[in-house]
């Protein structure tokens, strides 16, 4: 259970409304594949991931960015709440895809460097370790449910 | 390993720290400790207040650790063996936290380089750091 202080919340939600979701999560999804290549194991209908740039560059990874970060709104949503907020997405995972819930740690911090990198000085140590605690708070709700 | 080209993205991405080892070490270190408090028990050594001074210093000395891992990225083992040595008879960190580092020391190049920070020097650094973080811990057992 994941306990966000008010300051934490607002540092949140602050960046958030800048976030370009469309753009980032293709982005986060992207670098994932790139930087962690064993990742490409769930994606292998998703065409050309020979290299960095085809990585980059490919629709299906920058569509399925921008599901996956949607879905992180929700998260924000309901910080209070994560845990039954990803009741059904944490099933998924488990009895569906498969996916190991380290994935999910990746990905969290894939994403913190990639909004790093978007924001440049505004994202400060107290920003970052806020958005650490969220995206670590998502990967442990998603983990949940697994058996 | 790293490729020859994962290692000029190293090179390149280092040319850009170099001279600037104590304010990037710094906020490397303000990072770790804001993002990851259980790292400080590590470095207690430094005094219970953690001043400005103190973390220049100290970052200083950690950044240019990672540039002589740069300079001699072709063979890590004999280059950090004495830093490796430290950490495992005097320091004892344990391993999980060089992850906890590692990910700090990208935020940070990415905060600073921003849309320079490319997809590859991202994959590089990750590796290189990852390389640099098992040598450290080589000599535990």
């Amino acid at each position: 259970m994941v306990h966000l202080t008010a300051e934490e919340k607002a540092a949140i939600t602050g960046l958030w409304a800048k976030v370009n979701v469309e753009e980032t999560g293709g982005e986060a999804l992207g670098r994932l594949l790139v930087v962690y290549p064993w990742t490409q194991r769930f994606f292998d209908t998703f065409g050309n991931l020979s290299s960095p740039s085809a990585i980059m560059g490919n629709p299906k990874v920058k569509a399925h960015g921008k599901k996956v970060l949607t879905s992180f709104e929700d998260a924000i949503k309901n910080m209070d709440n994560l845990k039954d907020t990803f009741a059904k997405l944490s099933e998924l995972h488990c009895d569906k895809l498969h996916v190991d819930p380290e994935n999910f740690r990746l990905l969290g911090n894939v994403m913190v460097i990639v909004l790093a990198s978007h924001f440049g000085k505004d994202f400060t140590p107290q920003v970052q370790a806020a958005w650490q605690k969220l995206v670590s708070g998502v990967a442990t709700a998603l983990s949940h449910k697994y058996h | 390993m790293l490729s020859a080209q994962e290692r000029a993205q190293v090179a390149q991405v280092w040319d850009l720290i170099a001279g600037h080892e104590a304010p990037f070490g710094a906020e490397l270190l303000v990072r770790l400790f804001t993002v990851f408090p259980t790292t400080k028990t590590y470095f207690g050594h430094l005094g219970s207040c953690l001043d400005e001074v103190a973390l220049l210093n100290h970052g200083q000395r950690m950044l240019m650790a990672v540039g002589v891992a740069v300079q001699y990225m072709d063979c890590l083992r004999a280059a950090l063996a004495p830093l490796a040595t430290m950490h495992a008879q005097m320091l004892r960190v344990d391993p999980a936290n060089f992850a906890l580092l590692s990910h700090c020391f990208q935020v940070v190049l990415a905060s600073h380089l921003q849309d320079e920070f490319t997809v590859e020097m991202h994959a590089a650094w990750d590796k290189f750091l990852a390389e640099v973080a098992e040598v450290m811990s080589e000599q535990y057992r």
